[in-house]
């Protein structure tokens, strides 16, 4: 627990608050933009369509941040060669452990934040009804759970590399992946399609009356093996980025 | 009484591929002592002392702390006992001199009045507030000791860390290592490369060479091993050698003198009348003081930098 507190108090002055809110705020702008003249069949469908758009903007928009993020917490320790005199005061698995749980609490309350954003938005320009809050709340650990797993992935890459250009680029070309696969399917197995796997809304895109229907996913097996994998990345890039972060010498 | 030792390693091995940094070294460091860990560039000082601290796993061999044979279930609580400073000072830069020493103070557990002793002690207490990244080489190194002397531990390890200091700095950091044992009662590792350093420091030393400790006693032996030459010059060495050999001296050729270990005057007189009795010519008859620097050159070899 003091660990934890303790790679809290280390990133002052890191903007990391910023870096988080600088994407909701982008992501805020878009929707802004997206949303601001609803039909009435939009205006009805509002906070359904919020769960498709939101995982499809995330596909693209996320992996890049969670490259940031974890460079912001890992590069902290490479600049001042702090690892040699932490590991002497705690055992490497530990420290690790410390700033998986600070960066995934930064993610849950940044995609809290992100969720209660879209649904004031939501409130704001006239969306009927209210959010169906079960699916939200779903919508919200799927996301969660998917970002955590690329957000671990980065952080072992930040942690293990101390030039930072190789998980940044990671998270780029992670953001190009995300956009790619939307093209192909609306799910994957590979860790950045986990926010096309999360979507619990589809879409059926009529392009003569030019209206969009949305409507409640039914997962099909395949579809729900890619959301169970999301579960397998996350344990396997902890485990991989704690052993490997472990067995590595200073 | 025996003193305790609070370093020992015995046969510690550290291989990297097929090269051996670090070859079947032991070590003693005596409980009170300032021990001046010496050797040359690459010698294998950094991967010693980083295998002591758990920062690199050993290839062979054991290592003792405070009399405890250290292994992963006890390395942490052992080294808390512990400060050290290796290679060069760690430090968060986006942070200030104080809240670097905060987040070390939290994790060792001390009190927090620690912090305020340690920057008086290092003289940094007016930079206390200014974030590290601003701070020069020399306050860098200044909070990095800082930081190992927070909870003023049993057993400081520095590495070479007069690194990149100017003179007076240098000297400051001298002072301030001496002063430590008789002070704080905290028992000083110090590695360099720089025989003139340790001299000045140290009473016990380490002399490491290609990751194999070559001497290891007191600075008193070292300096002994300086005094003890006699140079003779004949006229007919080789038979001045039998019969240095027969009265129990081992003398060694170098260029036109034979080099024999200090005898007492009576002894040398004894030898020199017997030379003459044997129709030696006697030419020459030197006491030969090998300096510091000879021996350690002579220990690491010649082909070292130092």
């Amino acid at each position: 627990m003091r660990t934890l507190q303790l790679e809290f108090y280390k990133i002052r002055r890191r903007k990391v608050g910023l870096t988080m809110a600088a994407f909701l705020a982008a992501q805020f702008l878009w929707g802004l933009w997206a949303f601001h003249d609803p039909t009435p069949s939009e205006q009805a469908q509002g906070f359904l369509s919020l769960l498709y758009s939101i995982p499809i903007l995330d596909a693209v928009m996320v992996p890049p941040v969670m490259a940031m993020l974890a460079s912001r917490l890992a590069d902290i320790e490479h600049k001042g060669c702090m690892y040699k005199q932490l590991e002497t005061l705690r055992k490497p698995g530990s420290l690790y452990h410390a700033k998986a749980v600070c960066g995934l609490l930064i993610i849950a309350v940044t995609f809290a934040a992100q969720y209660a954003l879209f649904i004031l938005l939501g409130y704001a320009i006239g969306y009927q009804g209210s959010p169906d809050i079960t699916y939200y709340l779903l919508s919200y650990g799927l996301k969660l759970a998917s970002n955590s797993a690329l957000f671990l992935m980065q952080l072992a890459l930040s942690m293990l590399f101390a030039n930072q250009m190789i998980p940044l680029v990671t998270g780029l070309c992670g953001s190009l992946l995300g956009l790619l696969l939307m093209f192909v399917k609306m799910y994957s197995f590979l860790p950045w399609g986990g926010n096309l796997n999360s979507a619990l809304v589809m879409m059926d895109w009529d392009a003569r009356t030019r209206q969009a229907t949305y409507y409640y996913r039914e997962y099909s097996p395949v579809e729900l093996a890619a959301v169970g994998m999301i579960f397998v990345w996350f344990v396997l890039f902890y485990a991989a980025g704690r052993v490997l972060f472990t067995r590595r010498e200073n | 009484m025996k003193t305790q030792n609070l370093i020992e390693t015995k046969n510690l091995t550290k291989q990297y591929g097929g090269v051996r940094c670090v070859d079947s070294l032991h070590m003693q460091v005596p409980q009170g002592a300032i021990y001046g860990f010496l050797g040359p560039n690459g010698a294998g000082k950094s991967t010693t002392l980083k295998m002591i601290l758990g920062l690199a796993r050993p290839t062979d061999g054991s290592i003792t702390l405070f009399g405890t044979s250290v292994n992963t279930r006890n390395r942490i609580r052992l080294l808390s006992m512990t400060g050290s400073l290796i290679e060069s000072p760690s430090y968060y830069g986006h942070l200030t001199g104080e809240e670097n020493l905060h987040i070390l103070q939290t994790l060792k557990g001390c009190p927090e009045a620690d912090i305020d002793k340690v920057l008086k002690i290092v003289r940094l207490e007016e930079a206390r507030r200014k974030k590290v990244n601003h701070y020069s080489l020399g306050m860098k190194q200044r909070l990095g000791l800082a930081s190992a002397l927070l909870g003023f531990p049993k057993l400081l390890i520095l590495d070479e860390p007069t690194n990149g200091l100017d003179p007076s700095g240098i000297q400051e950091m001298r002072e301030l290592i001496c002063s430590l044992p008789s002070e704080y009662g905290i028992t000083v590792v110090v590695s360099s490369h720089l025989l003139g350093e340790i001299d000045q420091m140290a009473d016990h030393v380490g002399i490491i060479r290609k990751g194999q400790m070559v001497f290891q006693d007191t600075l008193e032996a070292l300096h002994a091993h300086a005094r003890q030459q006699i140079a003779l010059r004949t006229g007919r060495p080789t038979d001045t050698l039998s019969l240095l050999r027969r009265n129990g001296l081992e003398a060694a050729k170098e260029d036109d003198y034979l080099l024999m270990p200090m005898i007492d005057d009576e002894r040398t007189a004894a030898l020199c009348r017997q030379i003459c009795e044997q129709n030696i010519p006697l030419y020459r008859i030197e006491k030969r003081e090998k300096s510091l620097e000879d021996i350690f050159l002579s220990l690491t070899g010649k082909e070292t930098s130092l």
